[in-house]
């Protein structure tokens, strides 16, 4: 029967339409493992060679990875949540309890949506401590650290933003304390708050601007740093091993060769 | 053990040592848990109730009508003008259903019956809650902000007062409650506005103490302060929990800050000549019928009378008797707003009375309070508490300023959250709790609280908590056009000297004209076009009942023939009803055919005598007024519009409207008419 399977496989891996879409072909060599990656839209911000070593548990804890799968989650139910919630006053509320009380599995994709988010500020945090103790900013890496502390900044904001759609107390005032804090800059302060309410209360407009900013704004800032992100990590030279660093491997060689 | 362990663990390293095991197992466990989330929905409790629902009606006899009426999911009323979206009965699945009534276990009985309908208002607006939650604890508890719990039952009738700002027929304990916030003045400290941006207003009438070292004694002030319900149980007053020293300060205050009343004064010794005949006394007072508005208690200890004027138990224990017959010959020069009557009695007849009424003491009452005479410091510390307490809320005092809004404005005490409230250990911690207890032992959540406490019996309680729950953030909230407004009181004052003759006789206190006045009397506003002018005149000579089966009757007033006829004159001219001509029917000559036809109709189609008496051998009617003489007393042309349509003319009469055709309403009147004084009538 496998074998079967795999002769079926092989013929649907060589047919046309096959071919038309994955262009590196079928095959086990360097060169072909190399193209398949290269030559995939999804893939070609990766590497195309990683050690082994790296892909286990151990390396990296997978933090980069879970914190990426919580963002895509995020995305999924928040464009489902975004189907039954009007971002106005008089609805805003009730579509929330709506979703809690009336919609099926609604109760479900809230708190997906909320458990992710508190996910995804810890694992965004807990990455970043493990690149900061490893040492894994420094060069040629200091730019890629640079756009991490921004995605981090951009996690902050989304959940920040977040906070006000439900249209309740806690929101309400939680968003009035967050942008007095944004007042006490000097000299630009009220401005700044002017700019996030738009308005000088927390009220219809601050609520629009908040949803636009948390669904389209941040996210497409998010995905563009991203993608931005995993690339560095190619053109950096892959994942950090210290093993690897210029000087580490300078310093065992010496240290071998004196042993020897 | 350990090696059993150690052996576990190795061996599930070996298992995940594969990738694809690993991943597979991984998705195994990650669509488990993704089913946990389509299973709550279906094991949620509204899914259980609906179930049960099915279950529990499989065994009646109606089972094919409800099952057809079933229909399964969320269900909810959406009233978008109203801000209503109510799912409850997406569990209580049979409100509707007439034959559930009385099925006792809830959620399934039907709802009562009730003046609304459901899909009208659907359900939070009476019942509170939270009608877009479809769990029983969300639905019925919640707390959080915003959010009200449901309303216990008990209360129910504050959410009609939510629109209805007038009396109902169905909520005795609104109405209760409506009454007393303003006949114990609860609303002379607290502030309530009403959705129409009115102000509710206190119909009680403290009386002013500029002048109260006239009228009463420092002891009686003492007491009273110490305990107003000990000197009569009626007593609108609330306690304030004074201590000895501080009734006895604030006595002395009172008592120094009072002034001699100018004007009528009496002498002394014309109150001690020769006593009264004592039966002479009770004749005068009932005769005047002061138990009309004035209660006292009778030997069996029971109250009899009427609580318009304060209770006399104990009023010899109170007034001066030189005070008391200066106020019987003229009330408003002590008191220019009391709805006391100037009588016009004679000299002879105000010793009598005050006699009679002087007697109505009680030995044992302030037999033990002895005050020693007061130092300026004590009277200035008096004065210091009748402003901390608020005294000049309610009573005019010289010299302290009515303080504006004294208590906390309670607008919108029905919609206050528990949040903001603070409980007492142990307390049910909802809204209709606090303000009960809050009414009942209000100095139970401190003692720096100055809030006095009020002698409410436990449905008085109840019925000042529902009053308050009325004043709720909906009742704002809700369209304007659903608001029952309640009836404005007109300023209406009559004019010129018949007018001022009224305003001395108080006949606003009880009777109501042009929309101004008291309701314990008929209105008076079209009794010009109502009755005849000599029997008006030998009313107000000699005022009899016309209602057997009433105790509360007009007073004999004293006039002189001067004042009688002028009153008559300007009733009968100005108080007239514009829909028809008073004289457009004669008063007799009515063919005999014509008289017998209404008799015929007056006995058999339409039953009158059930209520009313022409014969008074033969009929027993007493609900209505006796007919024996309303020939003489009623004019033809209101007869017969009043039979066509009472209600026209008496809004809220029992009378009821036969829809009689002109026919037979003329027969009546003519046999009405034949019912005269002096005549032998109906015999």
């Amino acid at each position: 029967m496998p074998g079967t399977f795999a002769s079926y496989l092989e013929k649907l891996e060589n047919s046309r339409v096959w071919r038309s879409i994955f262009r590196s072909g079928r095959g086990t060599s360097t060169l072909h493992n190399a193209l398949a990656i290269q030559q995939n839209v999804f893939l070609h911000l990766f590497p195309t060679k990683v050690r082994k070593r790296m892909l286990g548990l151990g390396a990296t804890w997978y933090l980069g990875t879970l914190t990426l799968g919580t963002f895509i989650v995020l995305v999924v139910t928040g464009v489902l949540l975004m189907l039954y919630y009007h971002p106005s006053v008089p609805l805003a509320y009730s579509d929330v309890k709506d979703l809690q009380f009336a919609v099926s599995s609604g109760l479900f994709l809230r708190n997906l949506h909320r458990w992710s988010a508190h996910a995804m500020v810890f694992l965004a945090f807990a990455h970043m401590f493990r690149v900061f103790y490893r040492g894994a900013y420094r060069a040629p890496r200091e730019f890629n650290w640079v756009v991490g502390v921004v995605l981090l900044l951009l996690t902050l904001l989304l959940s920040y933003t977040g906070y006000l759609l439900p249209w309740d107390q806690l929101a309400f005032w939680a968003i009035t304390v967050g942008t007095n804090i944004a007042s006490a800059v000097p000299l630009l302060g009220d401005k700044i708050r002017f700019l996030l309410l738009g308005g000088n209360l927390v009220n219809a407009n601050a609520l629009l601007r908040f949803y636009v900013l948390h669904t389209v704004i941040l996210p497409l800032a998010a995905f563009l740093f991203l993608a931005v992100h995993f690339w560095r990590i190619r053109k950096d030279g892959g994942l950090y091993v210290r093993e690897s660093e210029p000087g580490v491997k300078a310093k065992k060689t010496s240290e071998e060769q004196e042993s020897l | 053990m350990q090696t059993k362990n150690t052996s576990f663990i190795a061996s599930l390293k070996a298992f995940l040592r594969d990738p694809y095991r690993v991943f597979g197992v991984v998705s195994v466990i990650l669509l488990l848990l993704l089913t946990i989330a389509p299973a709550k929905d279906y094991f949620s409790e509204w899914h259980g109730f609906q179930r049960q629902y099915l279950r529990f009606i499989t065994n009646r006899g109606d089972a094919v009508t409800l099952r057809r009426h079933f229909e399964g999911g969320i269900q909810q009323i959406w009233i978008p003008k109203l801000g209503v979206v109510d799912r409850c009965q997406t569990c209580h699945v049979g409100l509707t259903e007439a034959s559930l009534y009385d099925v006792k276990e809830q959620p399934f009985r039907a709802h009562p019956a009730m003046p609304h309908k459901l899909t009208e208002f659907g359900c939070v607006i009476c019942h509170r809650g939270q009608g877009a939650a479809t769990t029983v604890k969300e639905a019925h508890a919640s707390e959080m902000a915003g959010e009200e719990p449901i309303l216990p039952t008990k209360y129910i009738e504050s959410s009609c007062g939510q629109c209805h700002h007038s009396a109902l027929e169905g909520t005795p304990k609104l109405n209760l409650g409506r009454v007393m916030l303003s006949r114990y003045g609860c609303v002379h400290c607290h502030t309530v506005t009403l959705p129409d941006g009115s102000k509710m207003q206190a119909t009680d009438d403290p009386p002013p103490l500029t002048h109260i070292a006239d009228k009463t004694t420092r002891e009686w002030v003492y007491a009273w302060l110490k305990d107003p319900v000990a000197y009569s149980a009626t007593a609108t007053m609330p306690n304030f929990n004074l201590s000895d020293a501080d009734a006895s300060d604030i006595s002395a205050f009172l008592m120094a800050n009072s002034k001699p009343g100018v004007g009528d004064t009496m002498a002394v010794a014309e109150t001690h000549g020769p006593a009264p005949d004592p039966t002479a006394g009770a004749s005068l007072y009932g005769e005047s019928f002061c138990a009309s508005c004035h209660a006292a208690q009778n030997a069996a200890g029971n109250l009899v009378g009427g609580d318009l004027g304060p209770e006399l138990t104990r009023v010899g224990n109170k007034v001066k008797p030189q005070w008391l017959m200066a106020w019987m010959r003229n009330p408003q020069k002590y008191d220019p707003n009391t709805p006391m009557p100037q009588y016009r009695w004679s000299d002879a007849q105000l010793k009598t009375i005050t006699a009679f009424v002087m007697n109505k003491s009680d030995s044992d009452y302030m037999a033990n309070v002895h005050l020693q005479p007061a130092t300026p410091a004590q009277i200035a510390h008096g004065k210091a508490l009748v402003v901390e307490y608020g005294c000049a809320s309610c009573h005019e005092i010289a010299g302290v300023p009515k303080p504006d809004n004294f208590g906390p404005d309670l607008t919108r005490i029905g919609s206050k959250p528990v949040v903001q409230l603070v409980f007492l250990p142990g307390m049910e911690h909802s809204l209709p709790a606090y303000l009960n207890q809050k009414i009942r032992q209000p100095r139970s959540f401190g003692s720096s609280f100055r809030m006095p406490r009020y002698n409410f019996n436990t449905n008085q309680v109840e019925a000042v908590t529902t009053e308050l729950l009325s004043h709720t953030d909906r009742s704002f909230d809700l369209p304007a056009e659903l608001q029952v407004p309640t009836v404005r009181e007109t300023n209406y004052q009559p004019a010129g000297h018949a007018g001022q003759l009224m305003t001395d006789l108080n006949c606003f206190s009880c009777h109501r004209i042009n929309g101004h006045g008291g309701d314990m009397a008929p209105d008076l506003s079209w009794e010009g076009t109502s009755v005849q002018s000599p029997w008006l005149d030998e009313f107000l000579k000699n005022p009899n009942t016309l209602r057997p089966a009433l105790i509360r009757r007009m007073p004999k007033f004293n006039f002189t023939d001067a004042e009688r006829k002028e009153l008559t004159d300007y009733i009968m001219n100005v108080y007239q009803n514009p829909a028809f001509l008073r004289d457009e029917m004669p008063a007799t000559g009515y063919a005999p055919d014509l008289v017998e036809k209404g008799r015929q109709l007056f006995y058999s189609k339409y039953a009158c005598q059930s209520c009313h008496m022409v014969n008074p051998d033969v009929d027993k009617g007493y609900i209505g007024p006796t007919l024996t003489k309303v020939g003489s007393r009623l004019n033809a042309s209101w007869i017969y519009h009043y039979l066509k349509d009472p209600q026209a003319l008496r809004p809220g009469t029992v009378e009821p409207n036969q829809h009689m055709s002109d026919d037979d309403a003329r027969a009546l009147t003519a046999f009405l008419m034949m019912q005269k004084s002096g005549s032998k009538g109906a015999k």
